[in-house]
């Protein structure tokens, strides 16, 4: 069953503009340009100089004279290590000043805090231009959608997350232990989330944040790393990846239409409790799905007399018969019986 | 818990470790894919190891923060390194000791598998660097609890600015209940056997030889007790993940880079299922256990250019799922009761009852094997020169696909029994049954997305974007057995049938019409149409419903920097949904952000927004699925007496909730204050508020949610470090729904004025005690429709007396606190955690309206009901305790305290330890009745205390 009838006639337009759009873009990164990547002297190469334009570089040494504590801590990391021992190009041979910009005028005037790059509060570099050094070299890949994406609106730095400087985390230069703590530091709430009675196993060690996410931006408005809720939750949840015979509509088109993402005090980070759940959507002319379910009808209750048991109450409720919710292969499946 | 190569794994400790290491710490790429971390709940930052802090700091400054007002706080003292004679640095460092735990297990093991005694390596980690000029040579690797299910190892292996080599290992334990009481051998295999009970149940005949199925059911039930009863108790279910992985990223050129990885996951275990029988629930069910055996291969490779100017990326993905048990019979132990199979191709439910000892097996098909595919190129241009913009497009088409080979609908042979008329024998344990032979389902998906940023102002830059994405499902199935021409599915194993045929009440046929008339069409949809039959029921499923969606976006953008640090931002975005096959093919969200920014503050940062969300959609179908299903197979019916109900999809004001008019409002602050210079302040808040403004069922009035976190985090030395947290959180959901009544045309509805509705054939109502008749309806075939297609005061199938509401509620507490203290001589770190979490759940309801007989049972009913179901609540605490005493500089001892306590109230499982069979009770208090034909082998979540002490030796080098 095609697609294309129900396309309307300006999403289909926009499709194809989009192609091309595209297309013309791969067509144009394939041809050299004047700007591509070279061994130039930093001088001509590097555009970090934001904000002392005439300042020189004075070399790693130079620098160490004053940071060495800094220096040994940061030799410890990825930058300084690679700058050192393997550097790509004339800028990162300026190992400190790679990052900071050119330190002549800096070494003069010490506390003038317009002479060199900074990434803390308190020196106060604005951070689109802190963040601008960064993207000079990390631009692309995995930051391709960093403009506009909300952490860039939202005028995060990158060294509101990562310290190159220090070794917090096991990796990526985080500013806390890992993944997890550097997101709780400006979302609270996830944390909470994830410590409630189902909830994915990020305090267990066995899940980040960026298992789902690219803080550094994405096409989805959640960031999520794929194109899709869906498609992001196949990854570690391909069986239900199907497609099946008979599918469950809300299913298929969004996971968080029945799951909370993070965590949920109800079963299987479920956003309520089953039946009531299913009888959000469900309430049909016949049959028990509109059906009244309550406290009488527990496993507790049939002790008493006047209880009446209800499998859509006990357990795993709905679920205890419709089994294959997420989709079914058999063909009597299409009540998700088998 | 151990597993069996636990011993073999730690005699060989630190060279087994280098051994197993299969992967480097977590993934730098945080674009694709997963198995972004390595840790487990000891080790949950990767490494725990207590260390100790820099006082030096970085630089002179102390108390740095980042912009944000984070502070950066005391880093780790740097390690001390050896150098070799070829230039090569390391150093590194194993923890490894006894740890002892005592306590329940129960929730305590969910995402962990904390040791109970012996030898434990709880963490290791090295590292050793060739940092001479123009080496760069790299190889690291760290890793815990090897020999437990919650392992973890890694490797990187590479040349810094060249390539790079990861490898890892990871386990995940998934423990789905450990109260499990399994009535089967076989739990993790594709066949259940029932270990004491006879399959199929007990049967029990009445004197002329056929079946007695209450007395079947009652000697069934009794069995099964005993059998529960003097089982092996509460087992777990769960899972395991192992994954194991390796990747490369190597770069080309100064402006190319691959990156590549391949993973590999097996999931093996058990999870709770479930299994029915019969039609519509009504034939019995049982807990059974879903055995897993997984195995998921994923391979990426992917190219990544930038020249400073373009940057792109192209990516091809393969995800293969391949479950190992393609289908699980199990050996069924309840005595089915049984709907439309018959023992006689005349007779009735009542006088050719079906012997339900003959289901003696049930039969899934699970999971199928699928594959992905994905091919994404995404592109990026910077455009200094034109008002410094940047483009953004990206390009992205999936396939998901899977053409498992379909199983019959049942392994039994049916001998002896008919459907509608038609023998079934053998005519239903064949895939010759079935319409097609294998799924061939697909599902197609195309993303499109470009986006284009420019700064045309130095304070102002604007946005666009326009987004498309669709999914195209190719699967198409009809449910319709060319072997008798039968349109329809045998379910439950055969148990059960959910057929249509024509409609047999008088009037709406041409005399004569034959039960089988369908079945001479073979299965062509469009020749049974054609005979314009009124079918026998309207909701009996055809073919599959193929569902699809397209979903456009468009967002325009932008921030205005008001003067140094302080910005507001804005949004407007309009959200565009086609849907294929739901209740309505159009909606539309229209949308509106604003934020704002201050971080140039001296005493912290402040961000704000505020956003408003309308959607709305084109007219609601409450039954878009007609073409379907059998309502489309001939004209309505009209004669009297015709049960018109399943002809009626859902209540006409009825709103599914994603589909629904919905107002939306969400409200973000985020306050990060310098209290002191050497103490963060952080406050938070979210607010959502959710209106559903034409939703009376359903779903509706408004959910919301709200969250509040006060953090701080005080860092005054290198000796003392404290945290504390605490978020309160609480939601709201309203639905309402109405228990269905009835709707036959010709018969008369009586509205009394307790709220009941009473039915009948004549225009008097009969007498109900303590009512009275304030109205009577009648249903003719002219006017059903209006009568009965929605809810009202004088609707026989929607009255508003059998109206239901419920408010459900959720309330949170999450509490933390922990710090760490150098005494010089040892270092110490406590952390305490609490959570608790609170859900009630009232309703409203009118008992009267839903009791035709009031009798004290029924008032006994009631009173049990109440306003509400009990509170499901838990709370959970933690505590750790880590203490290290430096020995010399390589050594040290740690010592580790534990203590977990859990506790948990749901009312899903209230009662099922002690009432694992229960039933209807009418009876006497504790002697259920036996007419309920149910079975709950799950006996929750068990509450938990848990102590775990351990001593280690770190060594480092």
């Amino acid at each position: 069953m095609s697609i294309h009838p129900s396309f309307s006639q300006v999403t289909m337009r926009l499709s194809i503009l989009a192609s091309i759009l595209v297309i013309a873009g791969l067509v144009v990164a394939c041809v050299p340009t004047d700007t591509v990547k070279n061994h130039a002297s930093a001088g001509v190469e590097t555009q970090i100089d934001l904000t002392n334009q005439d300042s020189t570089y004075i070399g790693e040494k130079a620098c160490l004279e004053c940071h060495k504590n800094a220096g040994d801590h940061a030799s410890m990391g990825v930058h300084v290590s690679a700058f050192r021992s393997n550097p790509q190009n004339a800028r990162q041979r300026e190992v400190c000043e790679s990052c900071h910009g050119p330190g002549s005028k800096h070494a003069q005037e010490t506390t003038n805090r317009s002479l060199i790059i900074g990434y803390t509060k308190g020196w106060g570099t604005p951070v689109p231009k802190q963040n601008a050094v960064c993207l000079t070299c990390h631009q692309g890949g995995q930051r391709i959608n960093w403009a506009r994406s909300p952490h860039d609106v939202n005028e995060v730095a990158c060294s509101d997350c990562h310290n190159p400087m220090m070794q917090n985390s096991a990796t990526g230069n985080l500013l806390r232990v890992s993944i997890n703590e550097t997101c709780y530091t400006c979302h609270p709430q996830q944390r909470a989330e994830f410590l409630k009675r189902s909830h994915m196993p990020l305090p267990e060690g066995k899940m980040s944040c960026n298992d789902c996410h690219n803080p550094h931006g994405s096409p989805t408005r959640p960031l999520l790393k794929t194109d899709t809720v869906n498609e992001t939750c196949y990854e570690c949840h391909a069986e239900k990846r199907g497609p099946f015979l008979w599918e469950h509509a809300p299913v298929r088109e969004n996971c968080v239409n029945c799951h909370q993402a993070h965590g949920s005090n109800h079963d299987k980070l479920l956003v309520a409790p089953r039946p009531m759940l299913c009888q959000q959507c469900h309430d049909a002319g016949v049959g028990h799905p509109g059906n009244f379910y309550n406290n009488s009808q527990t496993a507790e209750s049939a002790l008493q007399v006047g209880g009446v048991q209800s499998q859509r109450v006990i357990g795993r409720a709905c679920q205890n018969c419709h089994t294959q919710i997420h989709g079914s292969n058999h063909p009597s499946g299409a009540r998700f019986q088998r | 818990m151990k597993s069996p190569w636990r011993k073999k794994t730690l005699t060989l400790c630190v060279s087994a470790a280098l051994a197993q290491m299969t992967a480097g710490a977590a993934r730098a790429d945080s674009a694709v894919g997963v198995d972004t971390m390595l840790g487990n709940a000891l080790n949950p930052y990767s490494l725990r190891t207590i260390p100790a802090r820099d006082p030096e700091v970085l630089d002179a400054v102390q108390h740095q923060r980042t912009p944000s007002t984070k502070l950066i706080g005391w880093p780790v003292v740097v390690p001390t390194t050896t150098t070799t004679d070829s230039g090569w640095t390391y150093f590194g460092a194993l923890e490894l000791g006894g740890m002892w735990a005592s306590g329940e297990r129960a929730w305590y093991n969910l995402y962990k598998d904390l040791p109970t005694a012996g030898l434990y390596l709880n963490n290791f980690y090295f590292k050793a660097r060739d940092m001479q000029p123009g080496k760069g040579y790299f190889v690291e690797g760290l890793g815990g609890a090897l020999g437990y299910r919650d392992q973890y190892s890694g490797i990187n292996v590479g040349r810094y600015n060249d390539w790079k080599v990861k490898l890892f290992y990871n386990e995940i334990p998934h423990t789905f209940t450990t109260n499990y009481r399994s009535l089967w051998d076989g739990v993790g295999s594709d066949y259940l056997t029932l270990k004491t009970l006879t399959p199929g149940g007990t049967l029990v005949q009445n004197p002329n030889g056929t079946p007695n199925q209450a007395a079947s059911t009652d000697a069934t039930r009794t069995n099964l007790l005993n059998a529960i009863n003097a089982g092996e108790g509460g087992r777990d279910l769960e899972l395991v993940r192992r994954k194991g992985g390796i990747s490369l990223d190597k770069y080309l050129s100064n402006t190319w880079r691959f990156y590549g990885n391949y993973t590999q996951e097996k999931r093996e275990g058990a999870r709770p299922f479930g299994a029915v029988f019969g039609g519509g629930g009504g034939g019995g069910n049982i807990e059974i256990p879903e055995s897993i055996d997984y195995d998921t291969h994923n391979i990426l490779g992917a190219l990544r250019y930038d020249d400073g100017l373009n940057n792109l990326n192209l990516q091809a993905q393969v995800s293969l799922f391949r479950n190992n048990i393609d289908t699980m019979t199990f050996e069924n132990p309840i005595y089915a009761l049984t709907n439309t199979v018959l023992t006689s191709p005349t007779g009735t439910a009542a006088t050719a009852v079906t012997p339900g000892s003959m289901f003696t097996t049930g039969r899934y098909d699970l999971y199928p094997d699928n594959d992905y595919y994905n091919l994404r190129a995404e592109y990026g241009r910077s455009l200094p020169e034109w008002f410094r913009s940047r483009l953004t497009a990206t390009i992205s088409l999936s396939k998901m696909k899977q053409d498992d080979d379909l199983i019959a609908p049942t392994t039994n042979d049916m001998s002896g029994m008919f459907i509608n008329g038609v023998s079934a024998y053998n005519n239903w344990n064949t895939t010759s049954a079935l319409s097609k032979q294998s799924a061939d389902a697909e599902i197609d998906t195309q993303l499109f997305d470009i986006g284009l940023t420019s700064r045309p102002l130095d304070k102002l830059d604007v946005n666009g974007k326009i987004r498309y994405y669709a999914t195209d499902n190719k699967t198409d199935y009809q449910a319709c057995n060319p072997l008798t021409g039968q349109w329809g599915r045998l379910i439950n194993d055969g148990s059960g049938g959910a057929f249509v045929i024509p409609n047999a009440t008088a009037g709406n046929n041409p005399l004569g019409t034959l039960p089988t008339a369908y079945d001479t069409t073979g299965c062509n949809l469009d020749a049974a149409r054609a005979l314009g039959l009124v079918p026998s029921a309207g909701n009996t499923n055809l073919t599959n419903i193929p569902y699809q969606y397209s979903k456009t976006n468009y967002e325009l953008g932008g921030i205005y920097r008001l003067a140094r640090g302080q910005s507001i931002n804005g949004r407007i975005e309009r959200e565009e949904y086609h849907r294929d096959y739901r209740e309505r093919d159009e909606t539309w969200e229209n949308m509106v952000k604003v934020g704002y920014v201050n971080q140039a503050m001296d005493i912290g940062t402040l961000r704000a927004s505020v956003e408003y969300g309308r959607r709305r959609g084109d007219s609601y179908d409450t039954d878009p699925y007609k073409q379907f299903y059998s309502i489309s197979l001939g004209p309505e019916p009209t004669a009297n007496l015709t049960n018109i109900a399943s002809w009626i999809h859902n209540i006409g004001s009825f709103r599914k909730f994603d589909l629904a008019d919905r107002d939306r409002l969400a409200l973000d602050v985020r306050l990060d204050l310098i209290t002191l210079h050497d103490l963060d302040l952080g406050i938070s808040g979210q607010y959502r508020d959710m209106d559903y403004p034409d939703s009376d069922f359903g779903r509706n009035d408004h959910q919301k949610l709200g969250s509040a976190t006060l953090d701080l985090n005080w860092q005054p030395s290198p000796k003392l470090g404290l945290y504390g947290y605490y978020t309160y959180q609480q939601s709201t959901m309203n639905q309402a729904g109405i228990q269905p009544n009835g709707c036959i045309i010709g018969n008369y509805y009586y509205f009394y004025s307790d709220g009941f509705v009473g039915t009948g054939t004549v225009p008097a109502a009969p007498a109900r005690a303590g009512a009275t008749v304030v109205n009577t309806v009648v249903v003719a075939s002219n006017n059903w429709e209006s009568q009965c297609g929605d809810n009202s005061a004088t609707s026989p199938l929607w009255p508003d007396g059998r109206i239901w509401k419920t408010d459900t509620r959720d309330t949170n507490h999450a509490f933390g606190l922990g710090g760490r203290y150098d005494f010089g001589f040892a270092r110490l770190e406590l952390d305490y955690t609490y959570v608790k979490g609170i859900s009630s759940i009232d309703y409203d309801y009118n008992s009267a309206a839903l009791t035709a007989v009031p009798t004290a049972i029924t008032a006994a009913t009631w009173q049990l009901a109440g306003n509400g179901m009990p509170d499901m609540d838990y709370n959970q605490q933690a505590l750790n305790f880590n203490l290290v005493v430096p020995l010399s500089k390589s050594v040290a001892l740690r010592a580790i305290y534990r203590y977990e306590q859990g506790q948990m109230d749901d009312w899903h499982y209230a009662g099922v330890t002690d009432n694992p069979v229960p039933s209807v009770n009418t009876v006497t208090a504790g002697v259920p009745a036996a007419v309920a034909n149910a079975v709950y082998l799950d006996g929750g979540t068990q509450d938990y205390h848990n102590n775990m002490i351990g001593l280690m030796v770190q060594v480092s080098f």
